[in-house]
């Protein structure tokens, strides 16, 4: 099963062929590499100032300085990456518009990109701002923007040639559970996940059936995700944030990641 | 170097039989792994660059000018190691699934020589420039020679993302009718593709 914008509004076809001689795309089409490289740079000042203000949330990073301290510092770079990736995303989207109507990763794309901007904008800035005290109106837009994050992950799953992408947004998971363990836990967590990996690599050599390839792909997540909530939740003496708080670090990274990952994958599938 | 990178990409690992593939071969036309290496390319440089921008912005005293240098560059370059590792790794598997189309592509050989420029500047930075921390860590705008090296990282490593993206387009590429400078810079010669002068002669 594959999910794309042709399927969702076929009647659109003519005004997405059109959209290569609206301008400014007859002048963003020729120079379309220079742009590309834009949505990089953009990507990367963006990528980086989130890294940063969200691992601070999980209490890992930054520790040195309050959350408050990070955000006001980081707060314009993270800005400009925003803006940039969504003016160069337009101007490369519409000289590449026939492709992206075609796409289920550009679907993924978008849906991450909302969930992206929901959770930046509306929670982990204001909740970073407040010290990691996450206010009410700031658990709504956490509703919201983890909806468009699992909606986005679920057409990136069920994408048919898309799918295997999934494994970049587990990989980041993986590793941003392994920065944010300590001690011996650490050791645990990250011994039993490669156990898993190597069991996929030696299952996968053996039978090559997608439903065992699926299961172990359901399982690492598990492990991941389980290992992650248990940390969050058990009582750590001297921490300041919440587990919502850290949790709230670890969907802003990840949806980012997930948005970015799907971009790629559009040049693939 | 020619005859290596043409070992490595059409008969390492290659086993008998004339449908065999080499390992580089059997990298670039797998179903899977090689989109998997170009987008975790991607991520990584997402994770090594966008942190180094931060420490590079500090340094250059736009932003964190409360805190101390020491403290920034001590918490954020373990992150921007490990993306570093996770870019060289990727991208020396990368550069193994098409080893000779790099080898001959102008944008890969300034990549390599800019790459190289930036990791001379960390170089210098660490072994010169540092060794004066105590004196300017505090500062909120450290002094030009800490700027200067910070703008040249800067430069340099946007410099390296620019041509790794060229890379993609086929602009200049062996086989194509080009100037001499362009086929001397990218040894067309020596390439699978011939070098063609720009009136479709071939050299």
């Amino acid at each position: 099963m594959s999910f794309n914008l042709e399927q969702l509004l076929p009647a659109a076809r003519p005004w997405v062929e059109n959209l290569v001689n609206v301008w400014p795309t007859p002048y963003v089409k020729p120079n379309f590499a220079i742009w590309e490289v834009g949505h990089i740079l953009s990507l990367i000042a963006l990528g980086g100032a989130t890294i940063l203000m969200n691992l601070r949330l999980i209490g890992v990073g930054l520790t040195q300085e309050s959350p408050s301290e990070i955000y006001r510092n980081l707060r314009a770079v993270q800005t400009v990456g925003a803006v940039g990736i969504v003016l160069t995303g337009v101007l490369i989207g519409m000289a590449n518009a026939e492709r992206l109507y075609d796409s289920a990763a550009f679907i993924v794309k978008m849906l991450a990109l909302i969930g992206g901007l929901i959770l930046t904008y509306g929670v982990s800035r204001p909740t970073a701002a407040a010290e990691g005290s996450v206010s009410k109106p700031a658990k709504a837009w956490f509703a919201l923007g983890m909806a468009f994050w699992l909606a986005a992950m679920a057409v990136f799953v069920t994408g048919g040639l898309i799918a295997p992408g999934m494994w970049h947004v587990i990989t980041g998971a993986g590793l941003l559970v392994l920065f944010v363990m300590r001690g011996r836990v650490r050791i645990v967590y990250a011994g039993v996940l490669a156990a898993l990996v190597l069991a996929q690599e030696l299952a996968t050599r053996v039978t090559d059936r997608d439903s065992i390839n699926i299961s172990f792909a359901v399982s690492i997540t598990a492990w991941i995700v389980g290992t992650a909530l248990v940390q969050f939740f058990r009582t750590d003496h001297g921490e300041e944030d919440g587990p919502l708080t850290k949790i709230i670090g670890c969907a802003t990274i990840l949806v980012w990641l997930t948005g970015a990952a799907a971009g790629r994958w559009i040049a693939f599938a | 170097m020619e005859s290596f990178l043409t070992w490595l990409q059409h008969s390492l690992g290659k086993g008998p039989g004339d449908t065999a593939q080499s390992w580089s071969e059997a990298l670039l036309e797998s179903l899977n792994l090689w989109e998997l290496l170009e987008g975790s390319h991607l991520l990584g440089l997402i994770l090594f660059v966008g942190t180094i921008l931060v420490v590079d912005l500090r340094l250059l005293g736009l932003i964190f000018r409360r805190t101390r240098v020491s403290v920034i560059s001590d918490t954020i370059l373990p992150l921007t190691v490990f993306g570093f590792a996770f870019v060289v790794i990727t991208g020396a598997a990368l550069v193994f699934a098409k080893p000779l189309l790099y080898y001959h592509s102008i944008w890969f050989r300034l990549k390599m020589i800019l790459l190289t420029l930036a990791m001379l500047n960390i170089l210098v930075f660490h072994s010169r420039i540092q060794k004066s921390q105590g004196g300017w860590d505090a500062e909120s705008v450290p002094p030009s020679k800490v700027r200067a090296a910070a703008a040249i990282s800067l430069v340099g490593w946007l410099s390296v993302i620019i041509c790794g993206r060229f890379i993609a387009y086929d602009w200049f590429e062996c086989g194509k009718p080009q100037s001499a400078l362009i086929n001397t810079v990218e040894a067309c010669k020596t390439s699978e593709r011939g070098a063609y002068t720009l009136e479709g002669k071939r050299l």
